[in-house]
């Protein structure tokens, strides 16, 4: 078989002493990287890119692939531990691992969402190898009209998330969509809210609201609660009586939940631009659908937290197909990895695998060594991120404000972001205590802009018919899968089975 | 990267004390000045944007150039001082007037984050050193468009309305097909994306007619056949374009294009300017500027001094008319 | 207090529709959606649902039992948060860290004095190896130095 020879040979490309120690470097530090809040792949890889400069293209490729899978994997130890999200990925993974940390799983959660991450990661390089040529097609088949119908498929899980009180939590999602409509306005170029400040120029950066919202807000009614007066008090309980592993009822109920969302998670990562954070939110919402105990999903449910897990990196991965089909980036992350092909003097298009097919298939096959590698270096260090919450809070919570803090300044230097960070934790502290949904909010500001962007876009190109929607292939699909979604799942799911369940989720 | 020098980039402060930070500045800039460069200082290289964009890549490749053939004696520290599209760190280098040490490359939103945004310094305001490349685009459409050329293109066009996508409105994408457009007599509708990699994805997607991007991040997908390119902004077309004419090419001539150049803080001392305008003509005939040129697809254009003033400001002038006329900025 | 959070809300929300209304038009020349259209939508939206709530708050004002045992601490840490962003501006990543966790713990893990020294050094110093010598990134800078660090 050709696919079987080529990996093969880039599985030869790969397994040097050399690039095994740069493999090996770059998943620790992206995992450390990954594990300071702020810090997601994307910013990571910009940060560590210059390391690579000097190294040969295949060392560097696979230390940046290595990093950047690191990331992916430590991104989701804060928000588990600290539910703080390191980026828009791993928003959908507080949802239920927070609580599931509460509840005093965390040692099951971290290495669930690792067995979960290798997963969604190792299918999805399986499919790269397999079918890269057929899922180019898929990504060259959206535009922005897809992009709108997308985009209103991640707002669904807004629903979930709005939770019991719907008032207060279409309010936090108002609020959200209203945060992201600040910046130079993408059409006509005007600045909205801006007040003539640069740094707000690109608009509201998800990352900094999003560690203030969850992270302080957390932290600050950690205190409210008086946490820090116990003696070993923390945000999350470690109970000795629970085991570090996870039980048999874990493995067993989120098998399904794995294979479903790696297949997922992949398909919707080749997209260009859609990526794991739609990837994560939309298996969190269909696990949630399908689940034949949806009620205790937002309470500490295994298969919430797999499923966004398994599908972020899933998507990671499916992310790598535009860019080695088509040379176009389809995250923040691998468009750092285009410049990187870039600045080695490569031409990243259609032609790129044949045309470097040592350097494609060697990354290919580091990607699998470095899902393997991940996973034992997460076994090894989930044991040490557990004792970290041992520590009394009261020292604990101002350390983690400090990390915090320091974490989103240096992503874009900015102090005008570390202010709106401070400014979306005291905000979130009472967005807790009075029955608000900060979810809510940080997902309106992530979907929001995407969608008013992608439905101008969309309507200028159709001179303002909505026709468009039904005249695209590509588009008249996504709109039968959302249906299918919405209407047929639940209804066959819950045949037969009680109705009435209360909508209780988001944190 | 020590942490005092570190300490040192408070551009906010320095930018707020300009006024009376430069007097003393220049004073001690014009003593240092008598045996341009001192080995002594070490230089302040500014790079407004993070690590691995385009005009990080430059800067880093003009260093190397300096150091592999010590053109420059002393030491160079380069720092990614990044935030608010370039505001910051050419805001701190503008904090710097008159220090003979402080430099920066220039790119794209160098012309644009003024218009957008009420930063204390305006292009014209820095010393000019050299411009030394232009980032000009190039107009393709799919692969399987009926369309073969740009005289097709612009009959089609004239008959009804196309529409365009480009990366962003106060941006040389929007700019580049409206001046031409007003030249070559058609009208056109603009989609606007945020990156390259939407704006591509569209029009793979057959939901653009045809977009204007730099040439350099889709020369893959034109090798392969996926994208027709039909017609070059810049005064000649890159080798990896051949075939393709220029707008000026077909009697169109627009004259507007991205600069990418070097300055220095405001008021730094002539003979600062003089020794790097010097320095930059022997940077660009290595071998090693040819290759950055030529990976990157950019055109080389090169102004020295003065010239490259009024360059900055015909082009910032010329961004404002255009933006003014469509209602972008006020 | 609750009372007090949604009339900030509210005025946010206020001043959002208004800027929305009178500087963003809500469709372009060629009648597309313009940059005002979603504002305007969403700010008459938020006002809409900020007034209902208050409503609701104000009328089961009586029912809250007032426990206010927890806010001490809280806005102990928000104070310290705060006054933290201030000396970051001033003093830079590093002396910031210092000043304010020297204060944290004296005040939340009092009379440990030995274990704060500890902490006070070592966190400091750990985040500073970790962002600037491993990673090279960006600390906070400093607008006026400090002679004594």
């Amino acid at each position: 078989m050709d696919i079987f020879s080529d990996l093969m040979m880039g599985l030869s490309v790969a397994i040097t002493p050399i690039n095994m120690v740069y493999l090996l470097v770059g998943a620790m530090v992206g995992m450390i990287v990954g594990v300071i809040p702020g810090f997601g792949p994307s910013a990571g890889l910009a940060i560590l890119l210059p390391i690579t400069f000097g190294m040969d293209p295949i060392g560097a490729i696979m230390m940046l692939a290595a990093i950047y899978y690191g990331a992916m994997y430590g991104g989701t130890i804060t928000s588990i531990l600290l539910n703080t999200p390191g980026e828009s990925a791993t928003v959908a993974s507080t949802f239920d691992g927070f609580p599931l940390a509460k509840k005093g799983r965390a040692g099951p959660a971290l290495v669930m969402q690792a067995v979960a991450s290798f997963v969604g990661g190792t299918v999805g390089v399986i499919l790269i190898t397999v079918l890269a040529p057929l899922f180019a097609q898929v990504s060259r088949s959206f535009g922005p009209p897809e992009y709108f119908l997308l985009a209103m498929m991640g707002m669904l899980t807004l629903i979930v998330m709005i939770g019991s009180n719907w008032k207060l939590g279409l309010l936090s999602a108002l609020i959200g969509f209203a945060l992201g409509t600040v910046g130079v306005d993408l059409e006509t170029g005007q600045g909205r809210y801006t007040f003539g400040s640069a740094e707000l120029i690109g608009g509201i950066y998800f990352i900094p609201i999003a560690i203030g919202l969850f992270g302080l807000g957390e932290l600050f009614y950690a205190f409210y609660q008086g946490l820090h007066k116990t003696g070993t008090g923390s945000i999350v309980q470690y109970d000795k009586e629970e085991r570090f592993w996870p039980t048999a009822q874990d493995w067993i109920s989120t098998r399904m939940t794995m294979a479903r969302h790696s297949v997922l998670g992949f398909v919707v990562g080749v997209i260009p631009g859609a990526g794991a954070t739609i990837a994560s939110l939309m298996a969190y919402s269909t696990e949630r659908s399908i689940s034949k105990n949806p009620e205790k999903f937002g309470k500490g449910e295994m298969a919430g937290l797999v499923a966004p897990e398994t599908a972020n990196n899933a998507a990671s991965s499916g992310a790598m197909i535009p860019l080695l089909t088509l040379g176009i980036p389809g995250s923040a992350s691998t468009a750092v990895l285009l410049a990187a092909f870039l600045l080695w003097g490569l031409r990243p298009g259609p032609l790129f695998m044949e045309q470097n097919p040592e350097l494609a298939w060697g990354l290919i096959a580091s990607m699998y060594l470095g899902n393997m590698a991940l996973l034992t270096i997460s076994i090894f260090a989930i044991p040490l991120f557990v004792k970290l919450i041992k520590v009394p809070y009261r020292i604990l919570g101002p350390t983690v404000l400090v990390i915090c803090t320091l974490g989103t300044f240096s992503v874009n230097a900015s102090f005008v972001e570390t202010y709106l960070m401070f400014g979306a934790g005291i905000a979130g502290f009472f967005m807790r205590l009075y029955g608000f949904s900060p979810a809510a909010l940080v997902l309106a500001l992530v979907l929001g802009p995407l969608a008013e962007e992608a439905l101008r876009q969309t309507l200028t190109i159709s001179r303002g018919s909505f026709g468009i929607f039904i005249d695209r292939p590509a588009s008249l699909s996504i709109i039968g899968v959302t249906i299918a979604l919405v209407v047929l799942l639940p209804l066959l799911n819950r045949f037969g089975k009680s109705a009435g369940d209360a909508e209780k989720a988001g944190t | 990267m020590t942490i005092s020098m570190k300490l040192d980039g408070a551009w906010l402060r320095a930018a707020a004390f300009a006024t009376v930070l430069s007097v003393p500045a220049l004073l001690a800039g014009s003593a240092v000045a008598e045996d341009y460069p001192s080995p002594d200082e070490t230089l302040d290289w500014t790079i407004a944007f993070g690590p691995g964009g385009g005009n990080d890549i430059m800067a880093r490749t003009i260093i190397d150039i300096l150091n592999k053939y010590d053109l420059y004696p002393g030491d160079i520290s380069a720092e990614n001082r990044a935030g608010g599209s370039g505001a910051v760190g050419w805001g701190y280098l503008f904090g710097q007037a008159g220090n003979a040490y402080g430099i920066s490359t220039t790119s794209g939103s160098f012309v644009t984050t003024p218009l957008q945004a009420d930063t204390p310094w305006q292009p014209e305001d820095f010393t000019p050193v050299a411009l030394l490349a232009t980032d000009d685009l190039v107009l393709v459409v799919n692969g399987s468009s009926e369309i073969q050329n740009i005289e097709e293109f612009i009959a089609m066009a004239k008959e009804s309305p196309v529409n365009i996508g480009g990366t962003g409105t106060v941006n040389v994408d929007f700019i580049v097909p409206t001046l031409f457009a007003q030249r070559a007599g058609f009208e056109f509708d603009y989609v606007s994306f945020n990156s390259m990699a939407d704006q591509t994805t569209a029009l793979l997607s057959d939901a653009l007619d045809a977009m204007v991007g730099n040439p350099g991040e889709i020369l893959g997908l034109i090798d392969s056949g996926e994208l027709r390119p039909l017609v070059f902004s810049g005064q000649s077309t890159p080798a990896a374009l051949e075939g393709v004419p220029t707008m000026g090419d077909l009697g169109y001539d627009i004259g507007v294009s991205m600069p990418r150049g070097l300055i220095l803080t405001p008021g730094a001392p002539k003979e600062a300017q003089e020794w790097w305008i010097a320095t930059m003509q022997q940077v660009v005939e290595t071998p090693e500027w040819d290759e950055y040129i030529e990976k990157n697809t950019l055109t080389p254009t090169v102004l020295y001094g003065e010239e490259f003033r009024e360059f900055l400001a015909s082009t910032k002038s010329g961004f404002s008319e255009v933006l003014r006329s469509v209602g972008a900025i006020d | 207090m609750r009372i007090g959070f949604l009339l900030v809300v509210l005025a946010g929300a206020v001043c959002y529709t208004y800027v929305a209304f009178v500087d963003l038009a809500f469709l372009t020349r060629t009648g597309r959606l313009g940059p005002g259209f979603f504002p305007r939508i969403v700010g008459v939206a938020m006002i809409a649902f900020t007034i209902w709530a208050l409503v609701e708050a104000i009328g089961k004002q009586r029912d809250v039992n007032a426990d206010t045992s927890g806010w001490r601490d809280a806005f102990i840490l928000m104070g310290l948060a705060v006054g933290y962003a201030v000396l970051l501006r001033l003093f830079g990543g590093f002396p910031a860290t210092v000043v304010y966790l020297a204060l944290a713990l004296s005040i939340l893990n009092r009379g440990k004095h030995a274990q704060n020294a500890v902490m006070v050094v070592a966190i400091p110093s750990a985040v500073y190896l970790l962002f600037d010598r491993m990673l090279n990134a960006n600390m906070p800078p400093a607008l006026f130095e400090l002679p004594f660090l």
